[in-house]
């Protein structure tokens, strides 16, 4: 009886559901607007049935007597009624179409239409600008648009535009990385476009999102070349990469060739037209990650690149930058640490002034702690002076740097950093500057 | 001097507003996403075909007849998926102080580069290795598609996956019943 009556109302329920909304559950291109709506109309009546069901359970309870009584009366009769296959059919039909219900909802939700736009901010306030150190007080750094538009399921494509401050304190935007790509599997996909070199492990781990890095920023030398940077920190032109997965780990390659640079106004600039002498950056990295055992999270592994990159000077400069590199990666719940270390061999081809050698390093450690992560790093670079390619750049100095900071998450977007740091310039110019500073870090 | 010092006042100024808008930017997106998922939600309507640490085959529909704690991770992720997992340790404990059972379900973020090995090591490595804990891996699309419909945070950015901490509980009926956020006291009872 009392499930009989239960399931009247039930049904009586979810009748009224459907008569509210049957031309939304037959549209094809029903607005998600309808279909939340739909969504709630659906809560709702859940609500309404289990409170119902409840007041039917408390008038059962007090007809308790009456209806034992008369479901004796009516056995002793032998007049039990059967049940009514029509309602039972037209209970079971209306359990079915909400089924259906719910799996049109959940395909639309699921439907992967339009383009999503995603990225980072940050900014910054210290007594110097942590990218130009020659500026003092607040700094905007980039806002970074990622957009990754759905070619199918081969077909890629990457695009980061980033809206930044240059070294002149000018707002700027740049095209950051363009790449279209095809994926032939796990082990080889290749890109066409303006990317990241590949070389050592923070140019392709961190990229322009700063509040990936639980450092306030790049060591210096790794910066990118508006901002202080003395390698080519992007390439135009294609890359392969890929790896192949073992049970403890895998191997990772990169391979690419492209345009080479051109040091314009003592910046590097990546040639994204092309450049005048139709000469080529190629270069690859190899690498090794554990990731089971007891070396996971160690990750370790070299890298060598060529460029032919030329100058603004009269006459110009061309010089044929040569560099090998390395790096180790320890990643895991608990410590973070990163070393690399590069070196130069530089031929500058015009002048014949001969081979020049140089070298950079920098090493940091964090220990991330439930709540805050800090870190430490020294990085050094001893660049000769006499070598063209880093003659002419605005921050191709000599200098050593010692740091420490820490990251706090504020929540799972949100990210304040701190760091102080103390650098010695050795040759260009001779001093050091102390900077303090503090970082807003956002992602969305 | 003077007009130096209100130059340099007005860039504090300035920089203090545009910390507090990007700040009051990301919580609102923040609490407009966690207020975004509205009931209706049943284990059975959400894509089934899913591999556990083991190999084997696992529908969420199976798991109806008793609670199901379910998150995302990955296993590659060292700064919110373990705060997630210790939180799922400490509920779990609760439970077990309780007496109440409940099947933990934990769906990888990434399947392009995990697999069911990638989580047996994981599950080994960070001492996880309840019967009632599962590890799941699908495919690129019902990963995709089980974050929509149930407003998990995920997208890519090169080789790290963007996301949030969020802990669902679903009733033995199936029916989503409640949502733990990052911050949720997952030792007092979530069930």
């Amino acid at each position: 009886m009392s499930i009989s009556i239960q399931r009247n109302f039930g049904a009586l329920c979810l009748v009224g559901i459907l008569a509210a909304g049957p031309c939304v559950a037959s549209a094809e291109d029903a607005s998600s607007d309808t279909v939340k709506v739909l969504q709630q109309r659906l809560e709702q009546s859940i609500k309404m049935i289990e409170a119902l069901a409840a007041r039917v359970q408390e008038l059962e309870a007090k007809t308790a007597a009456t209806s034992a009584a008369a479901a004796t009366a009516v056995v002793v009769a032998g007049s039990q009624q059967p049940p009514a296959p029509a309602e039972a059919a037209r209970l079971q039909a209306v359990e079915q179409q909400i089924s259906q219900i719910e799996t049109a909802n959940a395909a639309r939700q699921g439907d992967d239409s339009g383009l999503a736009v995603h990225g980072f901010a940050d900014v910054n306030i210290g007594n110097h600008n942590p990218f130009h150190a020659y500026e003092k007080g607040a700094s905007l750094n980039n806002l970074d648009l990622y957009l990754t538009p759905k070619l199918g399921d081969k077909w890629l494509a990457l695009f980061e535009l980033n809206f930044e401050v240059d070294h002149n304190g000018n707002f700027g935007v740049d095209v950051e990385r363009a790449q279209l790509g095809y994926q032939f599997s796990d082990a080889a996909t290749v890109w066409v476009g303006r990317f990241h070199t590949p070389y050592g492990y923070v140019n392709t781990a961190f990229h322009h999102g700063v509040w990936l890095n639980d450092s306030l920023r790049r060591p210096s030398f790794l910066m990118f070349e508006d901002q202080g940077g003395v390698l080519p920190a992007h390439t135009v032109g294609a890359w392969l990469t890929g790896g192949a997965r073992g049970e403890s780990g895998k191997v990772l390659y990169d391979a690419f060739a492209g345009n080479g640079q051109q040091i314009i106004g003592g910046l590097i600039d990546m040639r994204s037209g092309g450049n005048e002498h139709g000469k080529l950056i190629y270069g690859g990295r190899l690498g090794y990650q554990w990731t089971a055992g007891s070396f996971e999270g160690l990750s370790f592994g070299v890298n060598a690149l060529d460029s032919k990159i030329n100058d603004d000077q009269v006459p110009e400069n061309l010089t044929d930058v040569r560099v090998a590199g390395a790096f180790a990666v320890y990643d895991t719940d608990t410590w973070e640490v990163v070393s690399e270390a590069y070196w130069f061999d530089n031929v500058n081809l015009y002048q014949g002034i001969g081979t020049h050698r140089s070298e950079a390093f920098f090493a940091q450690i964090g220990y991330r702690l439930p709540y805050f992560v800090p870190y430490a790093r020294y990085e050094r670079a001893r660049l000769d002076q006499t070598d063209q390619y880093f003659a002419q750049q605005l921050t191709g100095g000599s200098y050593y740097r010692t740091a420490a900071g820490f990251r706090r998450d504020l929540n799972s977007k949100v990210a304040v950093k701190f760091e102080v740091a103390n650098t010695h310039y050795t040759d260009r110019t001779v001093g050091e500057i102390n900077e303090f500073l503090s970082q807003l870090a956002i992602r969305f | 001097m003077v007009v130096r010092r209100k130059t340099f006042v007005c860039r504090l100024w300035f920089a203090a507003v545009l910390i507090g808008s990007l700040y009051a930017i990301a919580g609102i997106h923040a609490r407009a996403q966690a207020a975004a998922l509205t009931g209706g939600v049943r284990l059975a309507v959400l894509p089934q075909s899913w591999q556990d640490d083991t190999g084997k085959v696992l529908s969420l529909a199976d798991l109806s007849g008793q609670a199901v704690v379910l998150t995302m991770a990955y296993a590659n992720c060292h700064r919110i998926c373990p705060m997630t997992m210790a939180g799922l340790t400490r509920l779990q404990a609760a439970l077990d102080a309780k007496g109440t059972h409940a099947e933990f379900v934990v769906v990888g973020y990434d399947p392009e580069n995990e697999n069911p090995s990638t989580w047996r090591h994981y599950r080994q490595s960070h001492h996880l290795e309840r019967s009632n804990w599962h590890f799941v891996t699908g495919s690129v699309a019902d990963t995709a598609q089980l974050a929509r419909q149930l407003h998990f945070e995920l997208w890519k950015y090169d080789e790290h996956v963007m996301h949030d901490s969020r802990v669902l509980v679903f009733d033995a009926c199936g029916l989503l019943a409640r949502e733990l956020g990052p911050k949720a006291d997952y030792a007092a009872g979530a069930l």
